[in-house]
Formats: C-alpha cells, structure tokens, sequence
C-alpha cells in the first residue's frame, strides 16, 4: 500500500490525499458547515425517516384502534363527534347507572332500524369486559324490545313495561318534549371512540390507524424489493464490469433490456401473471430495480478499474479480489447507498400504483394504494378518504427521495466545489 | 441532408426492429412462461376442464413453447391481436386503435408542459446555484416527484372539479356533445378542428386540461432534477469558462451555450424516461376515466383478459421503440458530432 | 528598453475557501506587466500562476476570491468594476487563451459564430456580414483557412484551435492575452509555429502577452522578462537574459538547474530538487520555500522576506538579498 502512496503523491497534492484519508462518516459531519443546506435537509430526512420507520416497526403504539375493525359510523369526517345515543327512564326508577337495569331480567326499547343497538352492544361489551377485570361475577346482558315508533317506546317506559329506552337525539327529536318525566340515565355511543382524528372510511374504520398500520406495509415492500434488488444488482455489476468480455456483454444486454421497458408495465405484468400477495410484489418491483443496480456499479467498476491507480496496483501484484474490495467497492458504495434511498421512494410509489389499480394486496390490507383506490368513489362526499394516506405516501416519498438527493450533492465530489 | 446523417437515420431505424423484437418477446416470456395458468383463471372454476382445454387448444397454449412464441411473433408482426376473451368483445386491434390516439393525445400536452418548465426551472436552479431559489426548486421538484401520480390527479379533481367546479372530472368530452361528434382520426382536438365543432373543441381541450397537467407535473420532477445536475455540469467547462472570459453575458452563456449543450445528453434521457411517462399514463388515466391504452391495459387485468394485457403491453413496447427513435434522430440534427 | 506599465497588480491575493481551511493560493504580490512585452510567469504546479492568470480577468469563481489588493489596468482598477464593466473589460481589454482548445470551445458553435458573437456582444450595432469579414480576415491572418469558417470545432486540428482560439483573443484588438499553458496540449511542432505567430502579433499590434506556463524552455525562447512563482509567492523577476544567466533566488537556481541540457555530461545524474511543495492551508512560517531551500538561514523559517528591487527591474524574494535586524540574531 505504501508504494501507492509514493507513486501518487507526486500527481495529486498533499491536502486532497488528507481529505480521502478521513473516512465516510467524518466527511459527512465535517461537511455542515460546507454544505449548509443539504446538510440540513439530510438531518430532516435522516430524523423524518428515524420516525417513520419507529412507526412502522411498532404501529401498535401510535394507532389508537385496529385498523381492519369497524370503530365508528361510516364517512364520519375528522374530527367530527360520533353521535350519541341517549339511553332513558322514567324519573321515577331507581336506577343511577346503565348497570342497574342491564341484567336478564331488564327489557331495554329501540326503534326499528336504530343505531343504537350498536351503542347498547357497546357499553354492554365494556361492562362486561370490566367486570372480568375486577373478578365479578355479573353478565351484563339485558334483552330488547322493539318498537315502531319513538313514541311508542316513550309511552312504554313511562308505563314501566320496559326499564329503558334507547334512541338518538336526533330521533327523538320533537316528541320527547312530550315526556317530560323522562330523564337521561346515560349517554351512549355506537363507536370505540368520541371522535376520530383523521375520520373513518366507508366501512367505518378509523383512518388514522390504517395509515399508521399502512406505514409497516409500505416498509416492508419499499425495502424489501429494493434490498433484494441492492444484493442481485450490486454483485452482478461489479462481476460483469469487471470481468469484461463476452460475459460482460451478455448480462449488459439482457440489463438493459429489462431497463427500457417500462417500470409499471413489467411490475404490473409480473404481479398479473404472479397473482396477488405481498410477496410477489416485492418480487414484481424488486425486479424492476435491478438493472438500475448493475448499470451503475458496472459503470463505476469499469471507471475504477481503467484509473491509474488500479493499473499502478495491478502492475504491482494485487489480486483482483483485493482490488474489487480496496478499490472498487469503497468507491462504488456512496451511488449505490443513494440509488438505495431513491431506490425505496420510487418502490414505494410503485406498490401504491399497483394497489391503486388492483393488482396489489389483498383487499383488506390497512394499505395506502388501497385506500386510495377505495375513497376514489366518495370524492365528493369524503375528501378525507383519499387526502390522509395520500399524504402520507407522499411524506414517506418525500423524506427517502430528500435523504438521497442531498447525500448525493454531498457526496459526490464531482459535483461539489474543490 | 449529408450523406453521413443519411446512413444515420437508416442504421438507427434498423436498430429499432431488435429493439422491439426485444420488448415484445419479453412480454411473451412474462404472460407464458411465469408461473399461473391464464385460462383458468380467465374463466373461472365454473368452466369444466374439458371447455378450457379446447379453449387452450384453440388458442395454441398446448403447443411446445417455441412453436408458441414463433406463432406470437407472426401475429405481432400481422398486427393480429386477436380478441378479447370476454364474450361480444371487439378484436382487440380495433379498441387499441381507438385508444391509441387518446393516449398519445394526453401525452403530447404533458411532454410540452414537462418540456417547457422542468427544463427551465432546472436550467435556471443550476445558475444560481446554492442559493435560495436553487434550493426551494430542488424541494419543489423531489416533492412533486414523491406524489403519487393518483394522488395529484384525486387532489386536482376535488379542487377544480368538486370544490371550484371548473373542470370536468373525468372522460375526453361531455357525453352530450360527444353523440354528435364524428371523429375520424380519434384525436379529439385534430377531429374538433377538422369538422368545425367548436363546441367539442371546448369541451375536448377542458377534458385535455387536468390529465395533461397532472401527468406533465409528475414528469417535471424528474426532469428538474435531470436538467440540473446535467447543466451544473454543463456549466462547469472550459468553453463555458472560456465564453465568460470574453465577456458574454451570464444568461446568453446559460440558457443558449449551456442548455443546448445539455439537450444532447437529456434527449437521451428523455428517451429513457419513457417508462415513467407510460406509468404516468396508466395512472392518470385511470384516476381520470380517460379511455386510452393505459386504462384499457388496467381494466382487462381486473378482467384477467391475458391475451389483451399481452396485446396492450406490446403496443406499448412498439410506442416506446418509435420515440426513443424519434428522440435519437432529434439528437442526431443537434449534435453535430454525431454521425455514425 | 524602459516600457510603460500597462498593468499594475499591487498587494493581490486570492484565497480558497475550502472544507480543510482557507487555502491561500496568492499571497500578496506586486508586480508589472510593461505594455508590448511578453512576460513568463513560471512556477511547479499549484504554485498559483493559473490562478494569478484568472485573477487577472477576476475570473475566481466561489468558493475561491479575491481577497485582497488592487489590479490597475490602464490607470482603472479593475477590482471596482461592476458587473457590466466587467462583461465590456473581459474580451476587450483582456483576454484569455486557454490550455485545451478543444474543450474551450463550443461543441456545437461553428468558428466564424464564435468570433461573431465575440464582436457582437461588445458592440451590438455591428451587423452580421461586418462581424464575418472582420473574422474572415483575422482567422485568414492567423495562418487558417477561409474555408473552415464553417467548422465545427471537431473538424479542426489541435493547433488549428488553438488559433481560433487565438483569434478570438484578437478579435478586439485585446491590450492584453493571458496565455494559460496556450501550448501545453500541443506538439512541439505546432507549439514552435503557435509561439512563431504569437511573436508576430505581438510586433504588429503591441499586445502584451502574459505566458502562464511550466515549460521554462519556451519562455526562455519567448520572453522578454520572466516571473518565477513558488507557493503564492513571487520569487524573481527580470529581464529574461539576466535571470537565465544569473539567476539569484535559490528555488530559481534549482529550477533552471533541473532541466535536461543535452549538452551536460550524458553520464550526470538528473538534478532534482528535493523535497515538495507545501500544503497550502497551512503554508510554512516565514519563507515559504526555507524547507526545501539549501541556503536557508535561521530568518527564514521566521519572517518572510519581501520582493524587492535588487537593481532596476530586477525583484527578488530572499533573505540573501536583504537585510534585518534579526537576520544576524542566532
């Protein structure tokens, strides 16, 4: 290694060699004052994706409810407040809480076609889920008693032939100002929660915890395929641009081939051949990559080896092993770590297009395409459906393509000033 | 034209036969020779083993495999496409005529637009480089590529067609107007103008306005991006160097000596881009109901019409091979070095 | 042969912001360029003549400038031009001929449109067919022929562009050229008839010629006075028969002696100097050659010496020619 050293010192001067002396990381903080902002926008991606990826390893701790269950009313906007079921009895009854008319022998009334069974069935399963808690041995499980109309539910309470009645307040409306012995024991709600953040979808699931849910999903097809891309690509470049010849050739071609043909086109015809499952989209997409992979190591590997210094290295005896890992690998790795990162952007983009068509997951999959194929109908209604996972493909996008743009501004010292 | 640009262009149409050759065997190899059996799936468990074996049978898909892609290439070639597998269809050359034309109608405005504004903004980040402007477009154009073509299209329809109510959400012409609209070459606007119906003129160019914006937008990302790092090399050479050393003024230097310098080098990445604006079009078209290639290609998936997929999907290849021909003769009338 | 100053660079420095520290690539040099004289600026590489050259026009791109001192063209200084001075200074007044003409060229810009765009971005009012006829004839001076105002750089020889390149340069009639290692990328052959032509132009118009080069033997053949650069610094300067003859600072002694001289004994060994040029960002205290100088004295290594006038037009930067309180001190 000496050698080298002497034989280049004379050509290049003395602070340039100092400078790739220092390694990887130490020019990379050494740079921020040099590179201002794209050293910021590197920190910003670098702790945008710290987070993204924390929420996708352990969605479980951001996402308040269970993204493929129905939580609340269907369309219910962001923020809005679930509507509230208002269980009643007539003054004279004795009872403080729903607990008190909730056993088998209670009756509770509704009207035909009412949410607000739901509501009942609610607060029946929290009441009985607490008391398994605390070891009581009471089911809560008081029988219903339909009715046609409000009114007749009213009058029916008021006679005392049921312990209660439950109803919206919208249904209820203007006849209860009829009933004035009627009180309000407790209000009710026919979903988990008061309101949603992000709202709820058409099926009634909480969009806050599918995107969070979704962020997992995207992960693991982003960096997937392009890991699997990263480890066929990169080896078969450096092989290909070094070995030369023939060999070379071959695998150029059949890369280039699969390169001009139109990235959808070739995931959207493998996933349709393949069927659905989220392994045969990573596969889909991860072959899409590779030849983006190759092409760059090969070119690099080719650019390396035809230098001075490897031609200085060879005439002196080093192995060809040798000069693929001191040589070649070191200077190819900073490409290809930004290729990686723009890499799971576009997979990303890609698995959310083949969901969006239909060719991905399965349907009910807590998925960001899917979501987005699915609130295509409820433009008008529901802008909500669509707005949130958009952003959120966009943000994740965004925050991998951002890491790549800058790292590859400061690392690539072609393109820099000096 | 010299005799040298002359042995160019025939030498590169040539190259364009292996070319497509190429992509539409691919295509074969992808629809036969993955894993999954096409007919079965097509038809359904209902069909019994007998009618899918004639229908196998009738549709060559016994045969050995070389016999199979001879008898595919043939049909390629005689542009016989066959028909769709669903019942009553139409031969699949004909929807794809007709859809054709949409597509390229959609792409042409959002290639200009792409064009137009993402070379300039990039040419122009890359003269003031590192400086506010340079970076809040390098941020504008990462984010614009980081949304989902759908997306921008969906955002799009709810501002300008749901909350402002400007533009029509989906389609190519009000269904109104299109009863009475005869057209001949399936380009709207060209057919509008041919025929003198000025009311589907309007109504064709309003349809064109929101696909063709949403697709040129998605594309402007990567051509920022393109233009920029090509021309913050540009600018670093000797001529431009020498050029300012005698005096000529930055933005003469920049947008005439730099940028037609750096054309050559983007046309033939344009060409390779080629595969983002197909995505671009599956996708755009489908977020807007526009009846063109890409749609068509995506709805006889959902109706896992393989034959039609595959015939789609070769179309395609043949769309690709014809611009990125075309983008090579542009650059050899540029380049004035290049003659084979 | 007492000729007048046509520029007069006082104090000048120009420093690179780097990511290891500021690198200061001219420290603080004076010196004249007479007008009609041809002047050989020499030195290693990196001692900072290219930049001297480029400075010359302000031509320091960020992240290196000008951080100090005041280039006096014609009694302006040019350090307080604005931009569009500046665009009018560059090319008419000044300008510069670079190492490869290939690259120096545009691509795809034929060679009369170079020298017609030259001409019409500094007078606007002249007409096309002018602007070719002036072209035409200086391009035709120049040895090339008219048939090839039509080329595209490609299609020309290397010494065919350097002559455009040549005549771009003169276009204006230019007080002026910076030639920056002209000749370098050339064979010897089309060097000599490039340097031939130089000479020639130099005789009819009065151009000055400042040759930025390394090749001591052309500036021997050349020059009128040379300029002898190390590390940002200049060393020497003078008349060029006196310095060749008697060169007085040591790091011009030791180039001079260095090279090949067919007339030596064949069987001496080569001289080389030894040692390397220093790192710029943290250049050595006091004289910036003393390490590698074999006549160093302890002031040396302390303070740096001053160019001074040892007898008329002769400069030299060394302790062996000036004196100081210290210099006697152990």
């Amino acid at each position: 290694m000496n050698d080298h050293r002497e034989i280049l010192s004379e050509a290049v001067p003395e602070w340039q060699l100092e400078l790739d002396k220092v390694g990887f990381f130490r020019r990379l903080l050494l740079s921020r004052k040099w590179f201002k902002g794209d050293w910021w926008f590197v920190l910003i991606s670098g702790i945008l994706l710290i987070t993204i990826i924390t929420i996708g390893i352990f969605p479980q701790w951001f996402a308040p409810h269970d993204p493929r269950e129905e939580v609340g009313p269907s369309l219910l906007g962001p923020g809005e407040e679930t509507p509230i079921f208002l269980l009643l009895i007539d003054q004279s009854s004795d009872a403080t809480t729903f607990a008190d008319i909730a056993s088998v022998k209670n009756k509770i009334g509704y009207t035909v076609g009412s949410q607000s069974t739901q509501a009942m069935r609610n607060t029946i399963d929290r009441l009985n889920a607490q008391a398994e808690k605390e070891g009581i041995d009471i089911v809560y499980q008081p029988r219903g008693e339909r009715f046609e109309t409000v009114e007749e539910g009213l009058e029916a309470v008021s006679a005392g032939e049921v312990d209660g009645f439950i109803s919206s307040e919208e249904e209820l409306g203007e006849v209860i100002a009829q009933f004035d012995n009627l009180i309000v024991l407790e209000e009710m709600r026919s979903s988990k929660a008061k309101s949603f953040v992000l709202g709820t979808n058409q099926i009634g699931q909480d969009i806050f915890s599918r995107i969070i849910w979704g962020t997992r999903i995207a992960l693991i097809v982003g960096l997937s395929s392009a890991v699997i891309s990263f480890l066929i690509g990169v080896p078969l470049g450096l092989f290909s641009g070094f070995i030369g010849g023939r060999i070379d050739r071959l695998l150029t071609f059949f890369m280039d081939s699969l390169y001009t043909f139109p990235g959808l086109i070739l995931a959207i015809s493998i996933a349709a051949v393949l069927g659905a499952g989220i392994g045969n989209i990573i596969l889909a997409i991860a072959v899409v990559y590779i030849p983006t992979y190759f092409r760059i190591v090969r070119g690099q590997t080719l650019t390396v080896k035809n230098e001075l210094f490897v031609e200085a290295a060879r005439s002196l005896g080093t192995k060809p092993i040798e000069i693929m890992t001191k040589y070649v690998f070191p200077n190819v790795l900073p490409s290809v770590v930004i290729i990686f990162s723009v890499n799971v952007a576009d997979a990303i983009l890609t698995e959310a297009g083949l969901s969006f068509i239909g060719l991905g997951l399965p349907p009910d999959t807590p998925d960001w395409g899917i979501d987005l194929a699915r609130g295509q109908d409820y433009l008008r209604r529901a802008w909500w459906l669509i707005t949130f996972p958009g952003s959120m493909v966009t943000l994740v996008t965004l925050a991998f393509s951002m890491l790549g743009e800058s790292l590859s501004e400061i690392l690539n010292p072609r393109l820099s000033e000096l | 034209m010299s005799s040298s640009l002359r042995r160019f262009l025939i030498t590169r149409f040539l190259m364009t036969i292996p070319m497509v050759l190429i992509m539409v065997s691919m295509v074969f190899f992808i629809m036969r020779v993955l894993p999954g059996d096409p007919i079965r799936s097509q038809l359904g468990p209902k069909v019994s083993e007998e009618q899918a074996d004639r229908i196998r049978e009738r549709l060559g898909l016994n045969d050995p495999l070389p016999v199979q892609y001879f008898n595919y290439l043939i049909d390629m070639a005689t542009l016989d496409f066959g028909n769709a597998l669903t019942r009553g269809e139409r031969p699949i050359k004909d929807e794809l005529g007709e859809r054709l034309p949409a597509t390229i109608e959609l792409t042409i405005p959002a290639m200009l637009f792409t064009s137009l504004f993402g070379i300039g903004m990039g040419a122009f980040a890359a003269k003031n480089r590192k400086k506010f402007i340079d970076y809040s477009i390098r941020v504008f154009s990462v984010f614009i590529y980081s949304i989902p073509i759908f997306f921008l299209g969906l955002v799009f329809q709810i501002i300008f067609g749901v909350r402002l109510n400007l533009l029509p959400l989906s389609g190519r012409m009000d269904s109104l107007i299109l009863a009475n609209f005869d057209s001949i070459t399936n380009f709207y606007i060209l057919d509008s103008i041919l025929t003198r119906n000025w009311g589907a003129l309007k109504s064709g160019a309003l349809h064109l306005i929101m696909p063709s914006i949403t697709l040129g937008l998605a594309l402007t990302g990567v051509f920022i991006r393109l233009t920029r790092v090509n021309m913050i090399e540009m600018l670093k050479s000797d001529f431009i160097t020498a050029g300012r050393a005698r005096g000529i003024p930055e933005n003469r230097l920049v947008f005439k000596h730099a940028l037609r310098n750096t054309f050559i080098p983007i046309m033939t990445l344009i060409g390779l881009q080629m595969a983002i604006l197909i995505a671009g079009a599956v996708l755009t078209e489908t977020t807007f109901s526009w009846p063109g290639m890409g749609r068509y290609l995506v709805d006889r998936i959902a109706l896992r019409d393989y034959t039609a997929v595959q015939s789609t999907i070769a179309v395609f290849a043949f769309f690709v091979a014809i611009i990125s021909l075309l983008m090579d003769i542009l650059y050899a009338l540029v380049d004035p070095r290049i003659r084979y | 042969m007492a000729l007048e100053p046509l520029v007069k660079i006082r104090d000048l420095s120009v420093t690179y912001q780097t990511r290891i520290g500021p690198v200061s690539a001219v420290d603080h040099i004076s010196f004249d360029i007479k007008k009609g004289e041809i002047l050989g600026l020499v030195g290693e590489s990196g001692c900072g003549k290219s930049t001297l050259g480029k400075a010359l026009l302000r031509m320091i791109d960020p992240p290196g400038e000008i951080s100090s001192g005041k280039i006096i063209f014609d009694n302006e200084n040019i350090m307080e031009y604005d931009d569009v001075q500046l665009r009018d200074f560059r090319g008419r007044r000044v300008s510069m001929i670079f190492q490869d003409p290939m690259t120096s060229l545009n691509p795809v810009q034929r060679t009369d449109d170079h020298l017609v765009e030259t001409i019409q971005v500094h007078e606007p009012q002249t007409k096309k067919e002018l602007g070719l006829q002036r072209a035409g004839e200086l391009i035709e001076r120049l040895g090339i022929g008219a048939d090839r105002m039509i080329s595209y750089p490609h299609h020309l020889s290397g010494g065919m562009r350097q002559r455009v390149m040549t005549g771009i340069g003169l276009i204006l009639n230019a007080d002026l050229i910076v030639a920056d290692e002209a000749t370098t990328s050339l064979d010897v052959i089309v060097e000599a008839k490039l340097a031939d032509q130089l000479r020639e132009i130099r005789e009819e118009f009065g151009i000055s010629l400042l040759m930025i080069t390394h090749n001591i033997a052309l500036v021997a053949e050349m020059a009128d006075r040379i300029a002898v650069m190390y590390a940002g610094h200049m060393v020497e300067i003078g008349d060029i028969f006196d310095v060749f003859e008697k060169p007085k600072h040591p790091y011009t002694q030791g180039l001079l002696a260095s090279i090949p001289n067919i007339q030596f004994n064949v069987n001496e060994e080569l001289y080389k100097m030894p040692g390397e040029p220093p790192n710029l960002t943290r250049p050595p205290e006091g004289c910036r050659f003393h390490p590698r100088c074999p006549k160093a004295m302890p002031i040396c290594s302390k303070k740096e010496p001053s160019l001074i006038e040892i007898k008329k037009n002769r400069f030299v930067h060394c302790w062996l020619y000036q004196d100081h309180p210290e210099k006697m001190a152990k």
